[in-house]
């Protein structure tokens, strides 16, 4: 589904993504983990071209996302993303925020909108928030309103950058559990096609099917979440491990 | 005793007399206040034309302004628009109204209000682009990603997601610039423009004294200027509604 040739990315003089390849196959839970500065943030938001690839190719379904005469809109309409501080619209209610980008596309109209709104605001469990405004909702509220907005657009593949960081602890439960119910969502064959970077290793180890471990701009190791934790090769795994499982 | 309150009475009825004649003597003979509502409502129509050029060209300039610094794209837009900036806030306003009006109209005849009207609506136009600027500066970076992520192209992130925003965070400031623009259309009668500091020009040619027309002209404009900071107010009130917690 997604597919990265030889991706390389540069900030001035800091070479943050060195030479990554990788294949991710529809209906994957991909969970990207490693130490803060690895690159694993912007490897995610090299895959929508929120950053620019200094080289390389990325190909969404058999289409060169990369290339000049691509129209990355389009790509963008198929893959969600959620973000570390969820980036919701301050100045529109719940039910606005969810709605505006498929009625401005024009890919439903108000009423198809607003009822699709409240149908995925009912799978959250936040229904009485339609009408509220960004600054009157938790934390957690507010992330799982972010997902709902992503999707809205019916997208095929969801990207999520450290969606629990920034969330007090008490509030990161809510936020995994609808995680959790979109890679199970039996209405699509294998649930929602989803890459994660994270640091909920609990997470990683029920839902993910594939770990990725990146360190330096490389993907160090990658495997199973089961032979992953249990039995991590590589010196710079099993230091991270030991560091962040206690 | 009595004959005390009889000179305080005679002294303030003497002042009374001294004020009726006066304000008679300026505004009623000869119709005079009917000056005053006409330069009133010129002046109200150049800033109003002229605020409205200057919101167009404002957002223009800023948009291409905010596009260039964080696309890196419009660079010959962006130098034409920096000169602008530059030379408009850089000279008194009152020469570029000269100048529109004695170099670049000199050999056409036009409406003096009209040229006041392009004449302050250029000169505001500076200062609405670096205000709206420094809004869209101020929203999160991350408000435009979000917009991006979703599908939607610079443009209509640009006028859904950020412009909204930065214009609720400048409305102070904005309502400032207009303000000011509201005052600064009193120096309109250089080019001998009927303006409402003009009509109190002319009646105190008219009548010698100084102290009504002018007074009556400082209260309009303050009276104008109220008027405006509450309509501000009122709507600054309504966008605020979405930060209630």
């Amino acid at each position: 589904m997604i597919t990265v040739k030889n991706l390389n990315k540069h900030f001035g003089d800091n070479h943050v993504l060195r030479d990554i390849s990788e294949t991710i196959e529809r209906g994957e839970k991909v969970v990207v983990i490693g130490p803060s500065g690895s690159g694993k943030s912007t490897f995610l938001r090299c895959l929508n071209l929120l950053e620019m690839p200094t080289s390389g190719e990325i190909w969404y379904n058999n289409e060169c996302i990369t290339a000049r005469d691509c129209d990355i809109n389009l790509v963008r309409r198929k893959m969600g993303m959620v973000f570390q501080h969820f980036n919701l619209f301050p100045h529109l209610t719940i039910r606005q925020n969810i709605t505006l980008a498929p009625i401005k596309l024009k890919l439903m109209s108000q009423d198809e909108a607003d009822e699709n709104a409240l149908r995925l605001l009912a799978r959250v469990g936040l229904t009485d928030k339609a009408d509220a405004y960004p600054a009157q909702l938790s934390g957690g509220q507010k992330q799982r309103i972010a997902i709902v907005r992503s999707l809205a657009m019916n997208p095929e593949v969801m990207l999520f950058d450290e969606p629990t960081s920034a969330l007090d602890p008490e509030m990161v439960g809510e936020v995994l559990d609808v995680m959790r119910e979109l890679a199970f969502d039996t209405s699509s064959r294998n649930g929602m096609t989803m890459i994660v970077v994270t640091h909920e290793m609990g997470f990683a180890r029920e839902v993910g099917t594939r770990v990725l471990f990146m360190d330096e701009g490389r993907i160090v190791e990658q495997n199973t979440p089961r032979e992953f934790f249990a039995a991590p090769k590589h010196p710079r795994t099993v230091e991270f491990l030991s560091k962040v499982i206690k | 005793m009595s004959e005390f309150f009889n000179n305080i009475v005679l002294w303030l009825s003497g002042i009374w007399t001294a004020f009726r004649t006066d304000f008679i003597n300026n505004f009623i003979t000869d119709n005079r206040w009917r000056w005053l509502v006409s330069g009133l409502l010129t002046t109200l129509k150049i800033t109003f034309l002229a605020a409205i050029i200057g919101i167009i060209l404002g957002f223009l300039v800023a948009i291409i302004r905010t596009a260039r610094i964080q696309t890196g794209k419009l660079r010959f837009l962006d130098t034409l628009c920096r000169i602008y900036i530059t030379v408009i806030r850089g000279t008194p306003v009152v020469i570029q109204l000269l100048i529109i009006y004695y170099v670049v109209f000199a050999s056409v005849s036009i409406d003096k209000t009209i040229v006041a009207v392009i004449a302050f609506g250029i000169n505001s136009g500076a200062y609405v682009a670096e205000i709206v600027r420094a809004g869209i500066m101020s929203i999160d970076k991350g408000q435009f990603e979000a917009g991006r992520s979703l599908g939607l192209n610079n443009a209509k992130t640009m006028q859904y997601i950020i412009l909204p925003q930065a214009f609720k965070n400048v409305l102070p400031a904005l309502a400032n610039e207009f303000i000011t623009l509201l005052k600064e259309t009193s120096v309109s009668g250089y080019i001998a423009t009927m303006d409402l500091a003009k009509a109190g020009d002319l009646i105190q040619s008219r009548t010698y004294s100084a102290f009504m027309p002018l007074i009556a002209v400082a209260l309009i404009y303050l009276g104008l200027v109220m008027f405006m900071t509450a309509g501000v107010n009122r709507l600054e009130r309504r966008l605020r509604r979405s930060d209630n917690r």
